[in-house]
């Protein structure tokens, strides 16, 4: 792993956010509460992956259970698939509060079995991300620490211990490695905009990554920028399908994006109103590749790419129409991951709000 | 028959049990009830301690939680760790926008809190009322991510964007979440949880007016200066003509004096987020002093010094403007 950077130490996690797979089956994950993007060598024991489905009921039950705590008491923040083994790694929080704890944890499609994934001492590399918060920016949230964390102050013959924290942050929603670089969407806690950042891996200390705005038209008429909420590389990295917060579906390529430049993507679809982008994965069907959206109202989404690169801008502002789209009736998918190219893998919600793994064959989606 | 207490091992809690063979199959379960095979049971290890055996957990228990002993497979305990009783103390100190009245096209509030809050309450108890109570559904954007500062005290609140932006089905369909002159309140209810898992003592809530459009870039140049007499720690007065956002004005604006020198003082936000002052640590010199004004700084509808929110194509005025700080020019007289 030397030839990515990584050395060998202790992540320390604060918080459990987005994950995603790079190469040599390094894992990205977002630490939020720590501005921090962690590369990490998880050494997957497992055994190549076949192609077969993988489903598992309950999961957040049996992670809830593993882990000693009611299912109430996690909340699965995000879910990737090694790409040799196709083992299910989740980024879990667990209990609220100061209680709270972020495990990864390891799903192994042989059995099912479940395993938090130490990360103690394996070999990582780290990259602070975003704008949380800006060199100039010295606002700080004081507050009293319950415990020994913080600096300590000296009032005339007072000690006190403070805690010093900055305001403004901003809040990894997604994240995808593509050429060669790890593309991170954020949502600033602040100002409303829309960044995506291209952070060169392996990382370097020099160079954090460049900020791309993205502006969206709505309907030839109106251009606005937004937080990505999540997206996908398509067509070997080249290009990228974005949601946006406020469900617009965007394209645009990578190419296209230079540092500090503004960009315009190309509004190909609208996902309909009262409705969320959750998550975006790629697929192949017959050769030819789609894209599936899940969505928090409007089921699955499905995308043929090159139904993409030959929409034309929506025009028509009462006609949420764009690219041509199936939606499929599987209601509560919250995140998608392609589980070794025949399937998906999809965590589902019940209506009782138990959440399951569930593969979607990709020939029959 | 099995006896299991709370006890400590190696600096943390464990199950102590007793009277049991070396061998013994013992598995722990967080609940009361446990499915024979259909959960793995929770990580950890068994420890011998003398004639004891004492589960260590690898994951430390949660307060509130139930645990299930099982040996050889049948339920032999239930241990539950209690949950500290401790009255409510945290509390909602401040909303914002503090504006009477706000754009129907408002896109965020800011909540603070007396102390640090957990995580995962925000979308299910920060609500928009009405004055008759009912609720404003589908007005804030549902928050999977929420939006805290780094020490869990401020909370960013959206409303949903998609009913704002002109041209998206949100909008077009279910139109502004807010009406003009329809008054509505934002509501914090008191089920929000601390980070020591409290609720709050008190609900809080902040009610607004609601006016009409507001979609014109952030203008320095529109600003009101009262400009303090050189040689007095007088305050620098700026008055805006409109809200502008909570979060953005504490960082955007600073004055520079000669030299381009920062002029250090105490600054502070006036009622409404209508107006901005700043109180100088040392007197006024009677030179060209700058307001330097952050592009990026938004009033309560999202609209920017170097964009409109949602920009119409064939308006000229709309056209965004340079990225770059603006400078407002002042010499105490």
């Amino acid at each position: 792993m030397s030839e990515f950077g990584l050395k060998p130490g202790r992540v320390s996690l604060r918080s459990a956010g987005p994950i995603t797979f790079g190469p040599a089956g390094i894992l990205f994950l977002a630490d939020n509460a720590a501005a921090t993007v962690f590369a990490v060598d998880v050494a997957d024991p497992g055994a190549a992956g076949g192609v077969g489905p993988f489903d598992l009921e309950d999961v957040d039950a049996r992670v809830g259970s593993f882990l000693g705590c009611e299912p109430g008491d996690i909340t699965i923040k995000d879910m990737a698939v090694h790409p040799r083994s196709h083992n299910v790694y989740l980024s879990v929080l667990r209990g609220h509060g100061e209680a709270a704890q972020p495990v990864l944890v390891r799903i192994s499609v042989a059995d099912g079995a479940i395993a938090d994934v130490p990360l103690d001492e394996v070999p990582f590399a780290a990259v602070a991300i975003g704008d949380a918060p800006a060199e100039d920016d010295e606002r700080l949230d004081t507050t009293l620490p319950l415990g020994d964390e913080g600096e300590e102050i000296q009032f005339a013959t007072i000690k006190i211990r403070l805690v010093r924290q900055p305001i403004r942050t901003a809040t990894v929603t997604d994240m995808a490695y593509a050429g060669g670089a790890l593309l991170v969407a954020g949502l600033s806690n602040e100002e409303f905009s829309s960044k995506l950042r291209r952070i060169p891996f392996p990382f370097s200390a020099a160079m954090t990554g460049s900020s791309l705005e993205i502006f969206h038209v709505s309907h030839g008429k109106w251009e606005t920028a937004a937080p990505i909420r999540a997206f996908v590389p398509y067509d070997d990295g080249a290009s990228v399908l974005a949601s946006y917060t406020c469900t617009p579906v965007v394209h645009f390529r990578l190419a296209d994006l230079t540092d500090g430049a503004k960009a315009v993507g190309r509004t190909v679809a609208e996902l309909g109103p009262v409705n969320q982008p959750l998550d975006m994965v790629s697929f192949v069907q017959d050769g030819e590749e789609y894209l599936l959206v899940a969505n928090s109202a409007h089921g699955l989404v499905k995308i043929a790419c090159r139904d993409i690169d030959s929409q034309s801008p929506l025009t028509e502002p009462r006609q949420p129409v764009g690219v041509p789209r199936e939606t499929k009736d599987l209601q509560g998918i919250r995140r998608l991951a392609n589980l070794g190219g025949s399937y998906v893998l999809a965590l589902q919600a019940d209506d009782a709000g138990r959440q399951h793994l569930r593969s979607l064959k990709s020939a029959s989606l | 028959m099995t006896e299991a207490t709370w006890s400590r091992s190696g600096g943390g809690d464990c199950i102590r049990l007793a009277g049991l063979p070396a061998r013994a199959d013992v598995r722990v379960f967080p609940g009361t009830v446990v499915a024979a095979g259909s959960l793995p049971p929770m990580a950890g290890q068994l420890e011998r301690d003398g004639a004891d055996l004492c589960f260590v957990p690898r994951f430390a228990f949660l307060d509130g939680t139930s645990y299930t002993v099982t040996v050889e497979g049948t339920p032999a305990a239930v241990l539950v760790r209690p949950r500290p009783e401790r009255p409510a103390a945290t509390e909602v100190t401040g909303i914002h926008p503090t504006a009477a009245e706000v754009p129907v096209n408002l896109l965020r509030f800011y909540v603070w809190f007396s102390a640090p809050m957990s995580e995962g309450y925000a979308a299910g108890h920060v609500r928009l009322a009405r004055d008759d109570g009912s609720i404003i559904a589908g007005a804030l954007l549902p928050a999977e991510h929420e939006l805290w500062d780094a020490s869990r005290r401020r909370l960013t609140v959206l409303l949903d964007p998609a009913r704002i932006k002109r041209g998206l089905p949100g909008h077009q369909e279910a139109g502004y979440p807010l009406r003009p002159g329809e008054p509505f309140r934002l509501v914090v209810e008191d089920g929000f949880r601390d980070a020591q898992g409290l609720p709050l003592r008190v609900p809080a809530e902040r009610r607004y007016e609601v006016g009409g459009e507001e979609r014109r870039h952030v203008d320095p140049a529109t600003w009101e200066l009262a400009v303090p007499p050189a040689g007095t720690c007088e305050p620098l007065h700026v008055t805006f003509g409109r809200p502008l956002d909570h979060g953005l004005l504490a960082r955007c604006l600073q004055v520079r004096g000669s030299g381009s020198k920062l002029v250090d003082g105490t600054t502070q936000t006036g009622p409404g987020e209508q107006s901005w002052q700043l109180v100088p640590s040392r007197a006024w010199a009677a030179a060209v002093h700058q307001l330097i004004v952050e592009p990026v700084l938004e009033d309560l509808a999202g609209n920017s010094v170097s964009r409109v929110f949602d920009r119409d194509l064939t308006r000229l005025e709309d056209q965004p403007r340079p990225a770059q700080p603006v400078t407002v020019v002042f010499r105490p007289g």
